[in-house]
C-alpha cells in the first residue's frame, strides 16, 4: 500500500476505534452492575455485534500500519524487517480470527 | 540494500532535549506497542467471560489476581495516552493547534491527563 493510503487508513480507523472505545469503556465501568447474562446479552446484541466486527477490522488495520511504521523507522536490516513483519502479521491475523470466533461462538 | 548513513548519529540520551511534544510522540508509539502486546490477554479474557456464568466468574477472579491488576495499570495508561495523543495528532492534522505554544500546551495536557487518569484507575482497583 502507498504511503497516502495507509496515512488515511490510520486516521479513519483511529476515529472509529476512539468512538467505539469511549462508548465501550464508559459502559463497562459506569453502565451497570455486570452479571453473566447481562454481559452476554450486551456483547451479543445484533448492533453491538456489527459494531464489534467493525472494531476488530479497524483495529487490525490500525495496528498493522502502526507497527509497520515503527519497524520501518527502527529496523534497517531487510531480512530482519521481513521476519518481524511476518510475526506481526501472524499475531494480528491470529488475534483477529480468534476474536471473531469468540464473538461467533457467543452469539450461538 | 547498503545502508549508508550520512546524517550525524548522536545518541547520548542525556544530551538530547526532550520537549513535551517529543514525550507525547514517543509515548504514543510505546503505548501502541503495549496495546498490541495486550491483545491476546484481552481476547482470552473476553472468551472466558462469555462462557456462561462459570466462565464469567472465572474471568472476574482472573481480574482480581495481582499480576493482572498490575498489567491493567499498564493497559490503562496505554489506552488513555494513546487515545488522547491520537486525538491531538488528528487535530494537528486538520491544522488545529499547530502553533508551537498551543502544540506545547496540548502536549503537556495529554501527558499529564493520561498520567492522572492512570492514577484514577489505580485508585479504582485498589
Amino acid at each position: 500500500m502507498h504511503g497516502l493510503h495507509t496515512w488515511i487508513l490510520q486516521r479513519f480507523s483511529a476515529i472509529y476505534l476512539g468512538v467505539f472505545l469511549v462508548y465501550f469503556v464508559t459502559q463497562l465501568l459506569l453502565g451497570q452492575q455486570w452479571t453473566a447474562p447481562a454481559w452476554h446479552a450486551w456483547i451479543t446484541h445484533p448492533v453491538m455485534r456489527i459494531a464489534s466486527v467493525g472494531f476488530i477490522l479497524a483495529l487490525l488495520a490500525h495496528a498493522w500500519v502502526g507497527m509497520r511504521d515503527i519497524v520501518l523507522d527502527y529496523i534497517t536490516h531487510l531480512g530482519l524487517r521481513l521476519v518481524i513483519f511476518t510475526l506481526i502479521g501472524l499475531v494480528l491475523g491470529g488475534c483477529g480470527l480468534w476474536a471473531l470466533h469468540v464473538l461467533m461462538v457467543a452469539a450461538g | 540494500m547498503p545502508s549508508q548513513r550520512t546524517a550525524p548519529v548522536y545518541l547520548n540520551l542525556f544530551r538530547i532535549r526532550f520537549p513535551a511534544g517529543a514525550i507525547t510522540s514517543i509515548a504514543h508509539r510505546l503505548s501502541g506497542v503495549f496495546l498490541f502486546l495486550s491483545l491476546p490477554f484481552l481476547i482470552h479474557l473476553l472468551d472466558l467471560s462469555l462462557q456462561g456464568p462459570a466462565g464469567f466468574e472465572q474471568a472476574i477472579e482472573w481480574l482480581q489476581c495481582g499480576w493482572i491488576r498490575a498489567g491493567s495499570v499498564v493497559i490503562a495508561w496505554s489506552l488513555m495516552h494513546h487515545l488522547l495523543a491520537g486525538i491531538r495528532f488528528l487535530l494537528i492534522d486538520i491544522e488545529a493547534g499547530v502553533t508551537l505554544p498551543t502544540a506545547r500546551t496540548s502536549a503537556w495536557f495529554v501527558n499529564i491527563t493520561a498520567a492522572l487518569l492512570t492514577l484514577a484507575w489505580v485508585g479504582w482497583i485498589l
